[in-house]
């Protein structure tokens, strides 16, 4: 298959000159409207376009863009599979999309059935006893389940807990989040076969520990099945354990982090659930807790009691709001479309599919790179391009010029030239064909030519270093 | 799984052929059952690639102790069948048979269709962040845009591709300036909402802040700048000011905190609409201007996805938080645009970043930016007008009208009114949805601080949409209490 990119020379928006078209229904209004003078502004200097013009520019930049339905996406650890249209337009219904976030209970009762029962969904399917849906992505999340366990180890006075540990192979946002809820972060290495070294962790935990946050399987997209153990270690020491839950969708139906023993976790809806992730938002980042952490919960979630949905407010030790409203509605309302309609059996033959097509890839590829920590795969693998005397951007470039999205490059941090490829069930074997004809056919380019990819996109590759030394940041 | 392919089609089953004589020749071809190949072939096929019996294989290695037995949650369905289950969901709300007079911070104005569309192409809305920047130039040239207007409306030096919404946006400005100078109290309305407060306190729980509150005048609904200027001292990291405030109330003031700030930031929280006619953050000497973005082209949605507007000076760039779009060239000098400051993020300096976030709300910011680009400075300038035009209106013909109403506070309103009425929250809240009326929100409700020489104060919000025939119904409703 032959790709092109669309190209075009597109100006920026500050370059037309057509002037506005656009109609607004106003009102006449007087021209002293009363505000301070102190406070009147002078002059407003946004750009005056047709709408059509506008129109035009965002559709030709939309064509210099790559999503999942322009093609195979296997971004690690992103989850990039096929977003369903329908939930778009239920999403897109009036009385959902255009409802007030302040409207009492009574007026919203169809919104809080939806919360209602995505809230019943997540439990289920991950085992948990309750569900906040307010945090507003997988970062979020984290951040929310840190304040949830600092309030926990506040309210049961314990605050010589000032440590989380996270093994080196875990997503930059773990040690971010715990960092910004004011816990220091104590990193562990994997182990030989890539899961936790259970040495390290003995070493680690104390009674400084408040958290032990990992994702399992990992993003090596190994699963741990040391995790009762682990389990039991991290409780032992009365420390929390804590699920990222952005490799979900490997294990749907299959395991729970309410069975492994976690206590806290968090959802990326957008991964999972197949909402759309938009050029790198909106997502939406719930979490779920056992039920001696319900107390402190961020507020409100959604109750039913008489036939009727209500705003619960009722967590008595709660850490409060983490933002704005009650969460992102619009995404929640495609997450819970998504479930619906695969149900239990659909989401989990998801799941196996998606690892089932991992394990596949891998196997085309591997007796031409390393791939480290040889086992079994989940959701995803990581392979070296090191052997092969190519750097992994070299590759990945390659790939852009086959219409096909490269892998996550140089994560995780433990793998030299790493690409980390997560397929999920979203592909043909015809295109997990492809790709891996495609990844061995970079090898065989000459490290020089493959130096010059990409040809087929609008722009060659890009001087970063100019970007970050100029930071010219608007027009 | 049953996902059928057909061999055949994929050539085309039936060839249609329209020829220069415009006479349509069909072609069939013909095909045998054993020319289908199934989701189920291609799974055994795989299957046997790696020398296995059954998907269940796979899983083989998680302990028997931690499997998951059965999901009770309920079967597959067609899509017919959960659009319509949607719809039977959607229908139990009732909202849309009332007036809407619901603001304070999020605001039912009109979304142009065209912002729709361009946020439902499928390229923009089913991508991921551009870690690949050679495909996702349109994205990052809307970013950039995105960057460069939001700059330009708040009329300050840089502004972030996103932040998920206002409040967090406020929870990591409050963040960030610690970050810069380190110290430790943090100065804020005694009017601020609960909800904002909230989200304050969390973002600030892993520092050594403490949040004091400055005094809002009872009268004019302005800060007092004799008690602001007696709480500054050196040791203030932070002084938050919002313009219009909780009381809805334009306030001039905040043109004058910079003044007083000694060695802290101002951080000016923001109404995006009422910068067409209010001077932005960055012409009163804002350090860090954050702002809720739904009202600029994004429906209300019950609650998101919205948009957080993080605007601050470029002197603070490496201390801020969110992606950063940078323009750069290609290796042939053409223009293209990169993610830049990738160095402050969390995926590369882990705990030392300065903020964890990671998602965005990307799409978000291209809603906002072509609403921006199609309503123009012309456009924009009549949506606020319109509006304050309508605030007006409500209080005037209110407190002239209705007994024993009035408006507490002298300044001027942008969206949100409060008025005090001469009964409390049940008799109001019963008149006004007997006048299929929502609106109306006790102002304790909302405020951090509840006062109870406050209980009879409501808060009701206008937009460019609301009419004389509703500010006529709200009245009535009002006489009847």
């Amino acid at each position: 298959m032959s790709y092109h990119q669309a190209e075009y020379d597109e100006p920026l928006l500050n370059q037309f000159r057509s002037g506005s078209t656009y109609r607004v229904d106003t009102l006449e209004h007087t021209s002293d409207l009363g505000i301070p003078q102190k406070i009147q502004r002078n002059d407003l200097n946004i750009p005056d376009i047709a709408e059509y013009d506008v129109v035009r520019h965002f559709t030709r930049l939309s064509q210099m863009n790559f999503g999942v339905d322009v093609g195979f996406y296997p971004l690690g650890s992103c989850t990039m599979k096929f977003n369903p249209k329908f939930a778009d337009q239920i999403a897109s219904f009036s009385e959902f999309r255009d409802s007030h976030p302040l409207a009492p209970e009574e007026f919203v009762q169809g919104n809080l059935r939806i919360v209602y029962e995505l809230q019943e969904y997540l439990k289920e399917l991950s085992d948990m006893d309750f569900v906040s849906v307010q945090p507003l992505a997988g970062a979020h999340g984290e951040f929310s389940g840190i304040l949830v366990a600092r309030k926990y180890f506040q309210d049961t006075n314990q605050p010589e807990r000032t440590e989380v540990v996270i093994p080196d192979s875990a997503h930059g946002t773990n040690p971010a989040s715990a960092a910004m809820g004011g816990f220091n972060v104590v990193e562990i290495p994997s182990d030989g076969d890539g899961k936790v070294n259970l040495k390290a962790l003995e070493a680690a935990l104390s009674k400084k520990t408040a958290v032990f946050m990992i994702t399992n399987p990992n993003t090596l997209g190994i699963f741990d099945d040391q995790i009762e153990k682990i389990a039991e270690m991290v409780h032992s020491v009365g420390a929390v354990l804590y699920y990222d839950g952005a490799n979900f969708n490997a294990i749907l139906g299959r395991t729970s982090p309410g069975r492994m023993g976690f206590d806290i976790v968090h959802f990326n809806l957008h991964k999972t659930f197949a909402t759309p992730h938009g050029g790198g938002g909106p997502g939406a980042g719930p979490i779920a807790v056992k039920s001696r952490f319900r107390e402190y919960l961020p507020v409100p979630i959604v109750g039913l009691k008489d036939g009727k949905f209500f705003l619960d407010y009722s967590a008595k030790k709660s850490v409060g709001r983490v933002s704005g409203t009650i969460g992102s509605f619009g995404v929640l309302l495609r997450a819970w479309s998504y479930i619906r309609y695969h149900g239990a059996d659909g989401l989990k033959e998801n799941s196996s599919f998606a690892v089932l097509n991992t394990n596949y890839l891998k196997k085309k590829v591997e007796n031409r790179f390393d791939v480290p920590f040889y086992k079994l795969k989940k959701h995803e693998f990581v392979l070296s391009t090191a052997n092969t005397g190519r750097r992994a951007t070299d590759v990945a470039k390659y790939v852009l010029d086959h219409g096909m999205h490269p892998p996550t490059v140089y994560f995780p941090m433990l793998v030299h030239e790493s690409m980390m490829i997560e397929p999920t069930e979203s592909v043909s074997r015809q295109d997990l064909d492809r790709y891996a004809d495609v990844l061995i056919s970079a090898v065989d380019e000459s490290p020089e030519r493959l130096k010059e990819r990409p040809l087929n996109t609008p722009v060659t590759r890009i001087d970063e270093v100019k970007a970050a030394r100029d930071l010219k940041v608007r027009w | 799984m049953r996902l059928i392919r057909c061999a055949v089609l994929e050539v085309s089953l039936i060839e249609i052929v329209l020829t220069p004589k415009e006479e349509v020749k069909t072609k069939i071809f013909l095909f045998r059952l054993s020319d289908f190949v199934t989701r189920q072939d291609e799974v055994d096929s795989m299957l046997d690639f790696l020398g296995l019996h059954s998907v269940d294989d796979l899983f083989a290695e998680i302990p028997a102790p931690v499997r998951k037995k059965n999901t009770k949650i309920h079967g597959k369905s067609g899509e017919y069948a959960v659009v319509k289950d949607a719809k039977s969901a959607a229908s139990i709300n009732t909202w849309n048979q009332y007036i809407n007079f619901l603001g304070s911070g999020y605001y039912d104005r009109i979304v142009p269709s065209s912002v729709d569309s361009i946020i439902s192409r499928s390229e923009f809305i089913t991508s991921y962040t551009p870690y690949q920047p050679e495909v996702s130039q349109g994205l990052l040239q809307a970013l950039f845009e995105y960057q460069s207007i939001m700059s330009d409306l708040t009329g300050m030096d840089v502004t972030n591709s996103s932040m998920y919404d206002g409040h967090t946006a406020l929870g990591e400005a409050v963040r960030m300036a610690h970050g810069v100078n380190g110290k430790s109290r943090v100065l804020v309305p005694s009017n601020i909402s609960s909800t904002k407060l909230s989200v304050i306190l969390n973002y600030t729980a892993g520092l050594n802040t403490r949040i004091e509150k400055y005094r809002i005048s009872d009268k004019t609904g302005y800060l007092d700048m004799d008690h602001l200027n007696a709480l500054v001292g050196d040791d203030v990291s932070a002084i938050v000011t919002e313009n219009p405030n909780a009381y809805g109330i334009l306030d001039p003031n905040v043109a004058s905190v910079s003044d007083i700030k000694k060695g802290a930031l101002l951080i000016s929280y923001f109404d995006p609409v009422s910068l067409a006619l209010v001077k932005p953050p960055g012409e009163f000497g804002a350090d860090i201007a954050v702002g809720e973005g739904q009202q600029l082209g994004i429906h209300l949605n019950y609650g998101g996805p919205y948009l957080g507007i993080f605007s601050f000076r470029r002197e603070h760039m490496r201390k801020s938080p969110g992606r950063l779009i940078g323009e750069t060239t290609d290796t042939n000098g053409k223009r293209a645009y990169v993610m830049t400051l990738q160095t402050r993020e969390q995926h590369i300096r882990r705990e030392r970043a300065t903020s964890n976030i990671c998602t965005n709300q990307a799409l978000m910011a291209i809603a906002a930016l072509s609403y921006l680009a199609i309503l123009g400075p012309s456009g924009l300038k009549a949506v606020a007008a319109s509006t304050m035009e309508n605030s007006r209106k409500l209080r005037n013909e209110v407190t002239s009208r209705v007994k024993n109403s009035s408006a507490p506070f002298s300044g001027t309103n942008f969206s949100d009114v409060v008025l005090t009425l001469g009964k409390g929250e049940p008799e109001v809240a019963a008149s006004l949805k007997r006048n299929m009326i929502l609106g109306g929100i006790p102002l304790n409700r909302i405020l951090s601080s509840p006062d109870p020489q406050r209980a009879h104060d409501f808060v009701f919000s206008v937009t460019e949409k609301t009419d004389n025939v509703q500010i006529e119904r709200l009245i009535s409703a009002l006489e009847a209490i």
